[in-house]
């Protein structure tokens, strides 16, 4: 009994020292994400937004940016000035659920896990 | 006995200690003799149009310390990070007029004067003391070399440029006195002392 016990310890404990669940996730934003956004997904001042604060956080369609990028234009002084973050369309479906589930649930966000499923519907949505 | 020695220990480490803050900054890069007299590396000439329209040369920077990166706005890779490593700089000696900083773009062909006013709004800093500066291609990738940053063309790299990350601190005389790595946060501490140095040594050169 004693035995048990320490034993739940013991995986309590090693399930606490681990940082993140997700860490596929996490070695995918390093690789792909974090020289933009930061590791602390804190971004570069408004050129390149915050994902901590992001209204994309815990937003399935968080897929379409990842995969397919944004492409905006400034108007400005009657010069059209190009802002945009690239496509990672060589990312598999796979993988972008395992960055999605890592950025949802790192600074302290919490949502529920986004399944392959979940975005395998949401890419098939994504503005073209 | 004992504890003199310890006290005596201890008083040599801080001489030692004090006398390395107010060390002078070492002259990086290849030293020549010319007429029996040292001569250390500069850098290279350039006259570049700031994200103001404003000719930036080394004249204009004479009166000045600054840091230098390479960089383009449209970079994948490593600028944004490097850029990061800049915005502290700029933190920490905004209110010293003698500091000022210099991006040069390695892309000026997609980064014009409205390009890098873009990205310097942006970036919501003083422009007065950061030049992002723009020019002929090819003269500001051998200029990087003169930073002993290589930067060259490679189409099979992220963004088209191949470029280090190199932080440059130059003095007002064209010589560089110390660098830090813009991809490694950890090494920007001492980059800020040292500005802080050649700052100090400058001042105390004047009174």
């Amino acid at each position: 009994m004693i035995q048990r016990a320490m034993f739940m310890c013991f995986v309590v404990l090693l399930a606490s020292c681990n940082e993140s669940p997700y860490m596929q996730g996490k070695r995918l934003y390093a690789a792909n994400c974090a020289n933009c956004h930061m590791d602390d997904g804190s971004g570069l001042a408004s050129l390149i937004p915050p994902l901590k604060s992001s209204k994309l956080i815990g937003d399935v369609s968080m897929a379409c940016v990842i995969a397919y990028g944004i492409r905006d234009t400034i108007f400005r002084d009657s010069v059209f000035l190009p802002r945009e973050m690239p496509s990672f369309t060589r990312l598999s479906e796979t993988e972008v659920t395992n960055i999605i589930n890592y950025v949802n649930h790192t600074w302290h966000n919490d949502f529920k896990e986004t399944t392959i499923l979940d975005v395998e519907a949401a890419l098939k949505k994504c503005p073209k | 006995m004992k504890y003199k020695s310890l006290w005596l220990g201890c008083l040599a480490l801080m001489v030692l200690l004090s006398c390395r803050q107010n060390a002078e900054l070492p002259y990086l890069g290849q030293t020549t003799l010319q007429d029996g007299k040292t001569v250390h590396h500069k850098v290279g000439t350039f006259a570049c149009y700031s994200q103001d329209s404003q000719l930036v040369d080394n004249a204009v920077l004479s009166q000045h310390i600054y840091v230098a990166d390479f960089f383009f706005t449209s970079c994948p890779s490593i600028c944004p990070r490097v850029i990061k490593e800049m915005m502290k700089i700029n933190d920490r000696f905004k209110d010293e007029p003698m500091v000022k900083l210099v991006s040069f773009t390695i892309d000026p062909k997609r980064d014009d004067v409205a390009r890098l006013k873009l990205y310097a709004d942006n970036l919501g800093i003083d422009q007065s003391k950061w030049y992002f500066l723009t020019g002929d291609k090819d003269a500001v990738l051998d200029l990087a070399n003169t930073f002993f940053v290589p930067a060259f063309e490679d189409k099979d790299a992220p963004g088209g440029f191949d470029h280090s990350g190199k932080i440059i601190l130059v003095d007002k005389e064209g010589h560089v006195r110390s660098f830090s790595e813009g991809t490694d946060p950890e090494t920007t501490p001492k980059l800020l002392d040292d500005i802080q140095t050649l700052v100090d040594t400058y001042k105390k050169a004047t009174k």
